[in-house]
């Protein structure tokens, strides 16, 4: 515990500032990745424990496609379309199995998959951890914003978060298709009713969340080393966003993943042995005084 | 409602559940468990005399430890409707606590064990009184939360328990009463007993009136309190009393291995409980402890065999989540029932 | 009445079935009988985010008994290796290893665990009285600490302590010539980073007093967002920094620090960096990293380590790392003791290899030898030198000197209270 370092950085306004814009990136990095899973819940009511596999393979994919075609976008764009159609397939052939039954079951059908990414990942790549490394547009100095240092590949990061997020606020709130989701996830029978394919809708969202994530690790893996399995951390960060946050609420996956940032920023300077433990006491403090998380809503 | 009222409804609950009608757990019942469970022992004791296998001694020691665990889960799950993600931390506090109080306290072995459960025993009410409150998916949750709480803790405390590097240095086991652990035929023997001691015990609970009323929770909980049944305090109780158990296995795994690491309040132990139950059923008694046996065996065979283990445990559980959608004991049950059925209509 | 024949599969068949499954899975449990091969028991880590230590000690392990064995093997005797994966669970490392002894028939075990796996063979060890090598734990205590000394355990690694004694003087002689005197650290949050860098920080103060460290990070195992740590490093405007990370979140640091500039705002001393792993992954590798050395071809640069490091990568496809030629020393040192006592018993090499000095690639002078007070390796080649983005990777290596290692080394098990 180093709580001189802690109040001395709140006094210091360069400190002050320095920490909350390395907090503010550390969140929307988290935010992008968690919002996925908070869509999936959302919508589907599923917790989408393969949530870190997609991620993995998001970044593999674009890894891949970087070394073969030296194209940053293309190697973004695999990212993303793979996993996209990787969430399709498994939404319709293993998950539809499982939307009834209760919670045990969807864990059980995720991890089990999770544990056969994670071979299959070992199997084609290999289990060495690999690097893509920085594509030369972004070998460049950092910039210096708000008297903070921002490298230019952060603002791009922070950048695609914030039109995630205005996208999915704005089309889930505004446009029919939004609508029709919405609908679904409150009452699938009567959306059915009305002849809309619920299942195309499903499997639309699954595979929307799942894209979320492997974008989120495609546009990851210039900075992360790659390797098998790399997919847990982030799935228990993102799990801890999405429950301080409110399951569902892309709000809360935003604030609760702004808080998260904030907690790792400040809490490495005043408890640097202690950072991690930080973050499940405040999961563990929202979910006592709230459990619904900040922005949930109650569960019918 | 009347006292005979809420008997009634026990019993309909016992029904629902498939299993013989109940008039107040007869004594018979209760003395045909005891023999079964003796019976047992008697059987697991005189293995190593038929077959000198040295790895056989050890797998029913891990099963022990495991089935115990399994089966308090199941208490939780199967009986209760409570789904715990965090069960593994009273896992990894029994060894912890068994650990450390014969590293660094010359009592004897058997207050050391009731050393442990008296502190599992307070963490597990404190954290019971938190958690019970809460419903389905947010107690999964909170149950996780507060694991990964006491992993990272542990992990952070390395004055005390080592950090990430566990207890070193071997757990001391002074002989007592003629018991010397340190001789694997005694532990082996030391642990049948608590698996068949634990079993028996789990069972009287679970037949019991009170194993009643937590069916009746998980069917209908709000029925239950308008019953007059304190819910939150029948929730707290069997928390309790899984954490007992739970941290016995716990104690069992930190002989076996002379140690205790972190990963023994890791969530791969909740995730392995979990696997366990479903392998082998939550409906039946012994559905835990079958899924003990079954997934300890998929483990050394496969890990025998090949080093993509994770596919292979994945393809099983898939078959068993969405193929069989039940455990081996349900399946096995059913099997039976039906074969019972069809039988007497050959016989025409 | 009619015939009721089910259809499907007939009663004799599944009883057959189940009788042949039965055998498959019960085959552990019925002991086999001593072959005229030697089973060397080898449990390890072959999944999951460390698989590549268990499968670079594997063919560390191999290249060397394929030798062995065409000599003719131990005592006679062709080894059969019994490698099997702990999946990285030090209670999985302790079953696994207790299954190979008592029913797989090993004789010997190489433990290739990491540092919690190791101290679990480490008392399955004690239990069984096995004789047992341990060759990827670094962590001094290990065979320091007297309560861990057991008669027939070893450890063919380096140790942590070794490292920072040279790493320490290394760091003191640039610091006092550039004039590095605000320090920074950066090392995984587990026993390993904390107990290195602690050593190397205390080494580098005895050589340079004027050393300050301002600060201090500790990042946790595996984390994958280090931003929080570079940017408070950054903060506190240091003049050097050390790490003590190793592998991919090595390589994730410095991917994440470059975007930063921070390597040109400060020298850097990683410890783990020259290491093939992590130097051939790194993409953007800046120029001038401080780094000790794990396993690097050219260094010792004798012909013989070169000619190891070349049949390595010829054989496997990939360059050895630190964990192999520490597994590779292992064989060397169990097939001359047991040469020497003419013998494939586990008590006769025990005896045979405290206190062995062997000729080796790795050695310092060309030899290595196992210490016979503490049962640990010593002799191995150590230095440190500054890293270049393509081979030779580290063009020149100042080496340890090995009668100051040690003297400081029993220093440090004296303030440790080991002696």
């Amino acid at each position: 515990m180093d709580l001189d370092a802690l109040t001395g950085c709140l006094a210091s306004s360069a400190c002050l500032v320095t920490q909350t814009t390395s907090g503010f990136i550390i969140g929307m990095l988290l935010f992008l990745v968690a919002v996925g899973l908070t869509l999936i819940f959302g919508v589907l009511k599923v917790v989408n424990f393969s949530h870190g596999a997609f991620y993995m393979f998001g970044a593999y994919f674009a890894m891949t496609a970087y070394q073969v075609t030296g194209s940053f976008a293309l190697a973004m764009f695999c990212g993303a379309a793979g996993t996209a159609i990787l969430g399709l397939v498994f939404e319709r052939v293993f998950m539809s199995r499982v939307y009834g039954s209760d919670v045990l079951m969807q864990l059980l059908v995720c991890y089990a998959f999770v544990l056969i990414f994670d071979d299959v990942v070992r199997l084609i790549w290999g289990p060495e951890f690999k690097s893509m490394g920085m594509p030369t547009a972004f070998q460049v100095p950092p910039l210096f914003i708000a008297g903070g240092v921002v490298p230019p590949y952060y603002l791009l990061l922070i950048g695609v978060a914030l039109a995630v997020a205005a996208i999915l606020g704005v089309g889930l709130a505004r446009t029919k298709i939004g609508k029709v989701i919405r609908a679904a996830a409150h009452n699938p029978g009567m959306v059915s009713a009305l002849g809309i394919n619920t299942g195309l809708i499903y499997g639309g969202v699954f595979a929307l969340g799942g894209m979320l994530a492997g974008l989120a690790g495609a546009l990851a893996a210039p900075v992360r080393s790659l390797t098998p399995g790399m997919g847990f951390s982030v799935l228990i960060e993102s799990f801890i966003v999405t429950v301080i946050g409110g399951m569902g609420s892309i709000l809360g996956a935003l604030i609760g993943a702004l808080l998260i940032g904030l907690i790792r920023s400040f809490g490495s300077l005043g408890f640097p042995l202690f950072t991690d433990g930080l973050m499940y006491l405040f999961m563990v403090i929202v979910l006592v005084a709230r459990p619904t998380g900040l922005f949930g809503k109650e569960v019918a | 409602m009347t006292e005979l009222q809420a008997e009634r409804a026990g019993q309909r609950a016992a029904e629902s559940l498939g299993v013989p009608r109940v008039e107040a757990r007869s004594r018979r019942l209760r003395y045909l468990d005891v023999l079964i469970a003796v019976a047992a022992f008697a059987v697991l004791a005189t293995l190593p005399f038929l077959f000198s296998s040295k790895a056989l001694l050890d797998f029913v020691i891990r099963c022990s430890a495991f089935g115990l665990f399994a089966t308090s889960l199941n208490l939780l799950v199967g009986y209760t409707g409570m789904i715990s993600f965090g069960h593994g931390m009273f896992f990894g506090l029994g060894a912890y606590g068994f650990g450390l109080i014969m590293q660094r306290t010359g009592v004897p072995i058997p207050v050391a064990f009731i050393g442990t459960l008296l502190i599992t025993t307070i963490v597990s009410a404190v954290i019971g009184a938190i958690c019970v409150r809460l419903k389905e998916i947010y107690f999964a949750f909170v149950t996780l939360a507060f694991q990964m709480l006491i992993h990272s803790l542990i992990l952070s405390w390395a004055s005390l328990t080592g950090g990430d590097q566990g207890l070193r240095g071997g757990i001391p086991r002074p002989a007592f009463l003629g018991v010397d652990l340190s001789n694997h035929m005694h532990l082996y023997i030391v642990s049948c007993a608590l698996l068949a001691i634990g079993l028996l015990l789990m069972r009287q609970i679970a037949q019991s009136p009170f194993g009643y009323t937590l069916r009746m929770i998980r069917d209908n909980a709000s029925r239950a309190s308008f019953v007059g049944i304190d819910v939150w305090r029948a929730k707290l109780t069997i928390f309790v009393l899984a954490a007992l158990f739970a941290s016995t296995g716990g104690i069992i795994m930190c002989l076996f291995v002379s140690g205790a690491y972190p990963e023994f309040a890791y969530w791969t132990i909740s995730g392995e409980g979990i696997f366990i139950n479903m392998l082998g059923g939550v409906t039946t008694f012994l559905g835990p402890m079958a899924g003990t046996v079954l997934l300890l065996i998929l483990n050394d065979t496969v890990t025998r065999l090949t080093d993509y283990y994770g596919i292979v445990l994945g393809i099983v559980i898939l078959f068993f989540a969405i193929g069989l959608r039940k455990g081996l004991m349900d399946f096995a049950v059913e099997w039976y029932e039906q074969r019972r059925d069809g039988g007497t209509e050959h016989a025409r | 009445m009619t015939k009721t024949s089910k259809p499907g599969v007939s009663r004799r068949s599944t009883l057959a079935l189940m009788g042949a499954g039965a055998m498959t899975i019960a085959t552990p449990w019925v002991a086999r009988a001593q072959a005229k091969t030697i089973k060397i028991g080898m449990p390890t880590i072959l999944s999951g985010r460390v698989a590549q230590l268990g499968t670079s000690s594997r063919n560390g392990a191999m290249i060397e008994v394929d030798k062995v064995n065409a000599a003719g093997g131990l005592a006679g005797r062709q080894i059969e290796m019994v490698i099997r994966d702990s999946k990285g669970q030090p209670q999985e490392a302790a079953r696994v290893a207790r299954e190979l002894v008592n029913t797989d028939g090993c004789e010997l075990l190489l433990d290739a665990e990491a540092s919690s796996g190791a101290f679990a063979v480490h008392e399955v060890a004690r239990d069984l009285g096995v004789f047992c090598i341990h060759t990827n734990s670094e962590t001094s205590s290990l065979t320091a600490d007297p309560k861990q000394h057991i008669p027939n355990a070893f450890r063919s690694a380096r140790q942590g302590v070794h490292d920072s004694i040279v790493g320490g003087g290394y760091a003191a002689a640039i610091a006092k010539a550039k004039g590095l005197k605000k320090w920074a650290t950066c090392s995984p949050d587990y026993a390993y980073g904390r107990d290195t860098t602690g050593e190397f920080v205390y080494y580098l103060k005895q050589f340079a007093p004027d050393v300050e460290i301002i600060s201090d990070s500790w990042p946790k195992l595996f984390q994958p967002d280090y931003t929080e740590v570079v940017t408070k490093i950054l903060q506190a405007k240091p003049q050097a920094m050390y790490s003590a990370l190793w592998g991919g979140d090595l390589t994730s640091y410095i991917d994440q620090a470059n975007i930063y500039a921070m390597f040109s705002q400060m020298e850097v001393f990683a410890v783990n960096m020259a290491d093939y792993t992590a130097l051939t992954v790194v993409k953007n590798l800046p120029k001038g990293i401080h780094s000790g050395n794990r396993y690097i071809k050219t260094y010792p640069a004798t012909a013989e380590n070169a000619a190891w490091g070349d049949a390595y990568k010829a054989k496997f496809n990939e360059y050895p790392t630190n964990w192999s030629w520490e597994n590779a020393t292992a064989i060397m040192l169990t097939a001359e003791a047991s040469r020497k006592a003419n013998s494939a018993d586990g008590k006769k090499i025990a005896d045979a290899m405290r206190g062995l000095t062997i000729k080796s690639p790795f050695g310092a002078d060309g030899t290595v030898t196992m210490r016979a007070e503490d049962q640990t390796l010593i002799g191995y080649a150590i230095g440190w030198g500054t890293t270049i983005p393509n081979e030779p990777y580290v063009p020149e290596v100042k080496s340890g000197d090995w009668k100051q290692i040690l003297a400081l080394e029993a220093e440090w098990k004296k303030t440790k209270g080991y002696t």
